[in-house]
């Protein structure tokens, strides 16, 4: 362009707006978006209403009156609100130690968190269960046979799905509440101590009221990831007659499918989610007064004494239960020709080479999650670029309404994503079902927000004169992108892309009802092969699925310099699910 | 009755002495007194407003208030039970409590029974502006207010000692002249022993009754404003007071015996330290008000040089003079009579408000 054509005739040498690679490109990723997220979740609504003869409500009236109904919406309820609570008692006390104490060993406190919520559930069920059952679970064993007491504990109740899932929820509240509890500046404290107030009360009037919120909110994220499991409760819950609202949505689609009920269903499922995200958010921002510290914020640490030892002791076997114990057992089983209390006499490398190279379906399980999972994020990532670039740096009308679309999947429980996709891509003309394809799109459309969020804060931290200094010297918006954009954000879209892999390498809860044989996924296989009493080889497929997801957090933080983003209290609201 | 003695006191955050925060600080602040702890960031005055306040415990040495230790390398008087108040930099409202809750906290801790509870906020708030504003969110106050809210804070319970960590370093300039001003009222009034923290001399020197100057840990000198500025005890204290030449001399005995200053052939009648020979080389602290420009030298003896710079700043006129001896000076002087940059110019220095000191470091402009 030359420059007096464009002083004088500023639109003469541009294409019509429509045209430009910027609006096909960001249209684009609107209308992805829409077909990802906004048209199943439609079909969802339509699904629930719709019946031979034109609208009718009967499926919401028996979902919200059938008793099997109720009960598995009572049993939600009750397994999210004790793990919500237990996630506080264990959560909170660690979150002190380790931000306002001087207990030794925080680093591994820290671990524990981080594992614990990178842990599939479905896998510390799979490993508990190998303790607990009543009849093999060689603790059982152990106690009934040799000590001689018939007197164990039994896996398979409303006790042993909480303890399960708290492993794996109480990093929600930990996260949050130990980054609450570092951002309270120390003077906030001091000031009301130099009044007359005890370390007590200032403790109680002072602090707790500050960081509350934190808590709370913590607490939701917990109620929300916990009722939303299919692996742990179907595996746990579901031989104990434990019948939990994933799992009987889950039932549904036995044959015959029941489409209009599984709709009802989720959707009340969803406005569950919806209300405790709801809540959650309004408690994080109302009164997020942690924020106002800001950076620099000094807290105040507390000298325990020899008491820091017993604290270490509880954060120790914190470490034991949460990981040493399920990863621990899953290793031995999978070394043992026959799991039982003799397992030590005979081991053997066998289940490895039975999974890895003589069945079919596991191998082409392996395969086809990393296939997947590579895929997923990488379209995540971008397609969260592309979204957050338009709520940040244009002025679009109604890119706020786009903003909350792609919250949208964090209301949606995994196998109600499944629903919802299955209804959408049914009454499309292209036979999706069954392929690898309608597996990556329930991926993407699940874990899109996490992509969203990994780029908007990068994006965020980025001053927009960088690109407009590219843009005055003559570069295009795509080049500019590409050169300028991409590159700055390259390491908090590069956590994002981990963020997304490793829940999705194993994913279970939408992929159970969206796989077939020959798009069987890791998870699935995990699972199926677990439903048919392999016990062995479950367990060192597990043991693969977890040197995968160890495999990518190091080449994360080799190449990414990144630590997934789990130090800060920005955790993933959907986070690592199975 | 609340005065507090200081004495010998240490404090180090490292395992090594070496680096202490605070060492062999001796400081006597009198009763009903305006003292100000004064340095650079990391000279330890804040490490010494902590260890008043009870947040720290002293390595060596001891506070005392009244006849009391409150502070001892054995033990320390936490600051629940020190009946002191505190205002911190970032003034530490809490953000949870409303501005009536903020104040009235330390009332209720001390089980003042609710009406009394009122009158006195109220008249605390009346004392600091406030009024009105009781049910307020410290989010919904604006930074200068959030400061006195916090002052309110502390005022209300009637301490006897008030500790203010560089309470307006986050105020903007006008709004930080307005508190300086009421803070200095607000000492006169109530009678409380104010020990107040900051890095800027102006403001120091505005507000104290007596200025404790520190660096790397130790007290420099204490004495009232017009001590400190005139007569510092060494050139660290000389440097931070304010803008200052360091011009380069040399004792000379006079024949009376008494030792004075010689830049280069001309005599500065100021006192040398002790422990100076003749003919040493001495460093002459001359700030820029102290120096008088001259077209021509009307017979006096005095220093000639030219003038490189020339700066107007409205009230003052600031010039950069080369002497002819060879080193710059930096003079400030009146706008009434203006130079030219080239100029040549005799300078008078007033040796009565100059000071000397032993040169032992290369001299810093």
């Amino acid at each position: 362009m030359s420059v007096t054509a464009v002083a004088a005739e500023p639109r003469v040498q541009g294409r019509p707006s429509w045209f430009r690679l910027d609006t096909f490109v960001l249209g684009a990723a609107i209308v992805a978006l829409i077909v990802l997220v906004v048209l199943p979740v439609a079909s969802l609504l339509v699904g629930a209403v719709r019946s031979e003869d034109g609208l009718t409500f009967e499926y919401f009236e028996r979902a919200l009156t059938g008793r099997s109904y109720l009960r598995a919406l009572g049993n939600s309820l009750v397994l999210g609100a004790w793990t919500g609570l237990l996630s506080i008692a264990i959560g909170v006390p660690l979150a002190w130690a380790v931000s306002r104490t001087n207990v030794p060993g925080k680093g591994l406190i820290q671990a524990t968190a981080t594992l614990s919520y990178l842990s599939p559930p479905f896998l510390t069920a799979i490993a508990f269960v190998n303790l607990f059952s009543p009849n093999a679970g060689i603790v059982n064993v152990f106690l009934r046979d040799v000590v001689g007491i018939n007197f164990g504990f039994n896996i398979f109740t409303m006790s042993g799905l909480v303890f399960v899932t708290v492993l794996h929820t109480f990093p929600f509240v930990y996260l949050l509440a130990s980054s609450a509890l570092q951002s309270v500046d120390a003077s906030y404290e001091e000031a009301a101590q130099i009044l007359g107030a005890s370390k007590i009360r200032t403790a109680l009037t002072i602090t707790a009221p500050l960081v509350a919120p934190a808590i709370l909110s913590g607490t939701l994220l917990a109620f929300v990831n916990a009722i939303a499991l299919f692996g742990s409760q179907a595996i746990i819950g579901l031989p104990g007659g434990i019948v939990t609202l994933p799992t009987r949505i889950y039932s549904l689609f036995d044959y015959p499918p029941q489409y209009g009920l599984a709709s009802a269903l989720s959707l009340l499922f969803i406005a569950i989610t919806v209300i405790a995200l709801y809540l959650q958010r309004a408690f994080l921002s109302r009164r997020s007064y942690v924020t106002l510290a800001g950076k620099g914020a000094r807290p105040q640490l507390m000298d325990l004494g020899a008491g820091r030892w017993v604290l270490f002791g509880a954060c120790v076997l914190t470490f034991i239960v949460a990981i040493a114990l399920p990863y621990g057992t899953l290793a031995a089983v999978s070394f043992s020709k026959s799991w039982g209390l003799d397992f030590w006499q005979n081991l053997t490398f066998d289940n490895y080479r039975f999974i890895l190279f003589d069945y079919d379906v596991t191998k082409r399980a392996i395969a086809n999650s990393l296939l997947l999972a590579i895929i997923a994020s990488t379209i995540c990532v971008l397609l969260g670029t592309l979204l957050s670039w338009i709520d940040i740096r244009t002025k679009w009308p109604g890119r706020k309404i786009l903003d909350y679309a792609a919250l949208i999947p964090l209301g949606l429980p995994g196998i109600v994503m499944a629903v919802a996709i299955l209804q959408f891509w049914l009454s499309m003309p292209v036979a999706l079902y069954g392929t690898l394809g309608i597996l990556l799109l329930a991926y993407v459309g699940r874990y899109v927000p996490l992509g969203v969020r990994a780029a908007n804060s990068s994006l965020r931290q980025i001053d927009p004169s960088l690109e407009e200094s590219a843009r005055i010297l003559g570069a295009s918006w795509g080049k500019t992108l590409w050169e300028i954009t991409l590159p700055l954000i390259r390491p908090g879209l590069f956590a994002g892309w981990l963020l997304v892999f490793v829940p999705v390498i194993q994913e279970l809860s939408a992929s159970i009802l969206l796989f077939s044989s020959s798009s069987i996924t890791l998870a699935v296989a995990i699972y199926n092969l677990y439903e048919t009493g392999s016990t062995e080889p479950v367990a060192a497929l597990a043991l693969v699925n977890m040197v995968i997801v160890a495999g990518a957090i190091f080449f994360a933080q080799k190449f990414g310099g990144s630590k997934l983003g789990l130090k800060t209290g920005e955790t993933s609201r959907s986070g690592a699910a199975s | 009755m609340a005065g507090i003695r200081i004495k010998g006191l240490s404090k180090s955050y490292a395992a090594n002495a070496e680096m202490a925060a605070v060492s062999g600080l001796d400081l006597d602040i009198k009763d009903n007194q305006f003292v100000t702890l004064l340095g650079p960031s990391g000279c330890g005055k804040t490490t010494t407003l902590r260890l008043i306040a009870g947040y720290l415990t002293p390595d060596k040495g001891t506070i005392e208030v009244g006849s009391r230790v409150i502070s001892s390398a054995e033990g320390v008087a936490p600051p629940d039970k020190r009946g002191m108040g505190m205002v911190f930099q970032n003034y530490a409202v809490w953000p949870h409590k409303t501005v009536y809750e903020n104040v009235v906290f330390g009332l209720k801790l001390r089980k003042i029974e609710k009406a009394e509870c009122r009158r006195r906020v109220e008249a605390t708030l009346d004392l600091v502006n406030l009024n009105g504003l009781e049910s307020r969110f410290p989010g919904e106050l604006s930074g200068g207010q959030q400061q006195r809210v916090a002052l309110a804070r502390s005022l209300v319970v009637e301490p006897e000692i008030l500790l203010l960590d560089e309470p307006l370093s986050n105020l903007d300039a006008k709004l930080r002249e307005r508190m300086r001003v009421e803070l200095k009222q607000l000492q006169r009034r109530t009678g409380i022993t104010f020990v107040y923290v900051t890095h800027d001399q102006a403001e120091a020197l505005a507000l104290s009754d007596q200025i404790a100057v520190m660096h790397g840990g130790r007290l420099q000198q204490y004495g009232t404003p017009d001590e400190v500025y005139r007569r510092p005890t060494n050139k660290t204290v000389a440097d931070f007071m304010g803008i200052v030449n360091f011009v380069p001399a040399a004792a000379k005995r006079l024949a009376s015996g008494a030792l004075i200053a010689n830049v280069a052939g001309v005599d500065i009648d100021v006192s040398v330290p002790a422990g100076v020979a003749d003919g040493d080389p001495l460093d002459v602290a001359v700030r820029p008000e102290n120096v008088d420009l001259a077209r021509s030298s009307d017979g006096r003896p005095g220093l000639t040089g030219t003038v490189t710079e020339e700066t107007f700043l409205g009230n003052i006129v600031e010039y950069w003079v080369e002497l002819a001896s060879g080193p710059a000076i930096r003079v400030q002087a009146h706008p009434t009579e203006r130079f030219n940059v080239g100029e040549t110019v005799h300078a008078q220095i007033r040796a009565g408000e100059c000071s000397a000191f032993p040169r032992t470091e290369p001299t810093k402009q």
